[in-house]
């Protein structure tokens, strides 16, 4: 049958053939196109993901160095309780004593979806039994951060300061 | 045809076609003023005369005689046809030999790369000319009583160059030297019987003769009688001797005698012909001296051509038959260009890892394959990380991992270094300095109140500040001196990181 066929109608036929082979080829091109970056797309979630997790060396120890405990938050009525325990517990453990601890109320949600709550503490005590207290601050593992501190040195003993010292919590 | 005058006149014995699987040389030569080409062409062992051009002129006309020919001239390597070798067609040059001096040596039967120094040594004691300006080529022959005879092919160098100058632009593959040809149209043509041992050929021109030995069916020696086929026949019919046959006989007996025959009659002597009557008288002049002369008429049978090819034509075209016929077969040729002209197909022959299509090829290949390792890692390396970490923790550890790890990064940006702070504020101070108040908050710069007994103090207490780390902006807001006593009072701010900052308030900022 081929043989009958003029050579025109051959090369229309070859043209044809490489068209209808171009658009399969580029069907399946396009949905393999389409594969892949769904697969890249997969693999720098992955990434980000790992890179979250496995921070290195050197960071991971400057992180522990500054939160060495942490807990995650709770709900306010329970965080708040854990939180003051312990803040008065790490007082007590610096010979502090404090006026009665302050609940401040919880602030707005922040992007990541915890609320801030914040607690006021007033105490006269020695300079030193404050810095024992800094010292061993970061380990409450309810601590976000000191927001607020005034230090104020007693006119005629100077080792008596007053402490005013506002911290904050997440909670959830 | 061999009548042809000065332009270029063609007789076309057959189709010139160029069919695949069939060889098709093109030889050109130089003989006695006039230049012959010949195409022949081999088909299932049988050759044909394709075409036969001849014209009046000397090698420096070569060039053009070989576009007449239809050969292409100056045409870069890679053109498929005309010069050199296109797989069909060769192309050959034939050298005059008669600006070449033969020399037969026997050197001992030691291995082949020895003998070339030994033959180099033996045959630059022979030349008339330093080595330097002499270029030579040598061939091994028979052995004998452990000694192995040499033929030794030298010719000057500056006239080699010069021929390849000529003959560059059409680009043969081979330079052969005609002598060569004239034993092969010999063997082929003439009636040559190589069971017959070894023998010698004469060739006559018009104004010389060449006198080859062939041994072994190969050109072993040669040497040329001034004699030609002019002055032979000058004046004498044919059979008659003359003074002149009678001294070309002693001559040619003469050269055998070089060539180490002890006796005239002991080699056969063939005198190629075009069988007239005249070579015949030569010839009987030949057996009249006591050589073992014989006549070797063209055998027409051996070749075919369109139209007939008559005994004169193919004694007329024996050189340039003789090298086509050489060109058609790989054999052992006396090669004296070979350090002086290199043939565009030999230059072509490359790895074919060093083509352009092959190279092309195996980029191709590469970025195919890269695309496919590059599609595959990355299809794969999700759902294997993925695995790998849920076999190591769930799901939900991960997410709550993910979770954790943000959070605590969050808590390390928030948690300012209050030891740090009084820490850097009471090793800048000194004596005289007293502090009443230090204040820390969050979006506010750091604000230090005391009292200081002179401005001096003061002044090296800020500096001090300033070379802390993360300390920044330290000023002095206020020192005026107390109404109440000696000392000066003074409120010093700085910022501490970034906790202090306008705007990092609650949220705060990274302070690592």
């Amino acid at each position: 049958m081929l043989e009958r066929l003029s050579d025109r109608d051959k090369r229309a036929m070859k043209i044809g053939l490489i068209c209808a082979a171009g658009v399969v080829f580029v069907w399946l091109g396009a949905k393999w196109v389409g594969h892949w970056r769904q697969a890249r797309r997969s693999l720098a979630e992955i990434n980000a993901k790992l890179e979250i997790i496995g921070v290195d060396k050197t960071r991971q120890t400057a992180l522990a160095s500054i939160v060495p405990v942490f807990e995650m938050p709770q709900k306010e009525e329970t965080q708040k309780f854990l939180f003051r325990n312990k803040l008065n517990e790490q007082l007590k453990q610096a010979g502090i004593n404090s006026k009665p601890l302050q609940v401040l109320p919880a602030g707005k949600p922040r992007q990541d979806g915890y609320r801030m709550l914040r607690l006021k503490c007033s105490a006269k005590c020695k300079f030193g039994q404050v810095l024992d207290f800094l010292a061993k601050l970061n380990e409450n593992p309810y601590l976000v951060g000191v927001e607020e501190m005034r230090l104020r040195c007693d006119a005629k003993n100077r080792e008596d300061v007053e402490l005013d010292l506002t911290v904050s919590t997440f909670v959830r | 045809m061999h009548d042809e005058k000065p332009n270029a006149k063609s007789v076309k014995l057959a189709p010139d076609r160029n069919i695949r699987g069939w060889r098709t040389a093109v030889a050109i030569s130089q003989e006695a003023g006039r230049l012959n080409a010949v195409a022949v062409q081999r088909q299932a062992g049988k050759f044909e005369i394709l075409w036969a051009k001849s014209c009046e002129g000397n090698q420096s006309k070569l060039g053009s005689f070989a576009a007449e020919c239809g050969l292409p001239i100056d045409q870069p390597p890679n053109v498929s046809v005309g010069g050199g070798i296109d797989g069909d067609r060769v192309v050959v040059a034939g050298f005059n030999s008669a600006a070449v001096a033969f020399y037969r040596l026997w050197v001992p039967a030691i291995k082949e790369k020895d003998i070339e120094a030994v033959v180099r040594l033996q045959a630059e004691t022979l030349l008339p000319l330093s080595a330097e300006q002499v270029e030579l080529t040598w061939r091994l022959g028979r052995t004998r009583d452990g000694e192995v005879a040499v033929t030794v092919a030298a010719a000057r160098k500056e006239r080699l160059q010069e021929f390849v100058e000529n003959v560059r632009g059409f680009g043969p593959a081979k330079i052969l030297l005609d002598y060569e040809g004239i034993v092969k149209a010999w063997q082929t043509f003439f009636g040559g019987d190589l069971n017959e041992g070894d023998a010698a050929v004469v060739n006559m021109g018009a104004r010389s003769t060449q006198v080859c030995l062939v041994e072994d069916g190969r050109l072993s020696n040669a040497a040329v009688v001034d004699i030609g086929a002019d002055e032979l026949l000058e004046g004498g019919g044919a059979g008659e001797q003359t003074e002149a046959t009678e001294g070309f006989a002693r001559d040619v007996a003469s050269v055998l005698k070089l060539f180490g025959c002890a006796e005239p009659g002991e080699l056969p002597v063939f005198v190629l012909s075009d069988g007239g009557d005249a070579m015949e008288g030569i010839v009987s002049s030949l057996k009249s001296a006591g050589l073992d002369a014989r006549e070797s008429p063209p055998l027409l049978e051996q070749l075919q051509a369109e139209g007939g090819i008559s005994a004169e034509e193919l004694y007329g075209y024996r050189v340039p038959i003789g090298l086509a016929m050489m060109g058609l077969e790989a054999g052992t040729e006396l090669n004296l260009f070979e350090q002086l002209y290199r043939p565009f197909k030999e230059e072509e022959k490359k790895h074919w890892a060093y083509s352009l299509k092959a190279a092309g090829a195996i980029a191709a290949v590469t970025l195919a394959l890269l695309v496919i390792v590059s599609y595959a890692v990355d299809a794969a390396s999700p759902g294997a990380i993925e695995k790998r970490l849920k076999a190591a923790v769930s799901d939900a550890d991960i997410s709550a991992l993910v979770q954790r790890q943000k959070l605590i990064k969050t808590v390390a940006a928030e948690r300012p270094d209050l030891l740090e702070v009084l820490n850097y504020i009471s090793s800048s101070g000194s004596k005289g300095i007293l502090l009443d108040s230090v204040q820390f908050k969050k979006g506010q710069a750091v604000s230090i109140t005391g009292q200081v007994d002179n401005p001096d103090l003061l002044y090296k207490f800020q500096e001090s500040l300033l070379t802390k780390k993360g300390v920044k902006e330290v000023e002095i807001q206020n020192a005026a001196k107390d109404p109440k006593g000696d000392k000066f009072k003074f409120t010093i701010t700085f910022h501490y990181k970034n906790f202090t900052k306008k705007g990092t308030g609650i949220s705060g900022i990274s302070g690592i």
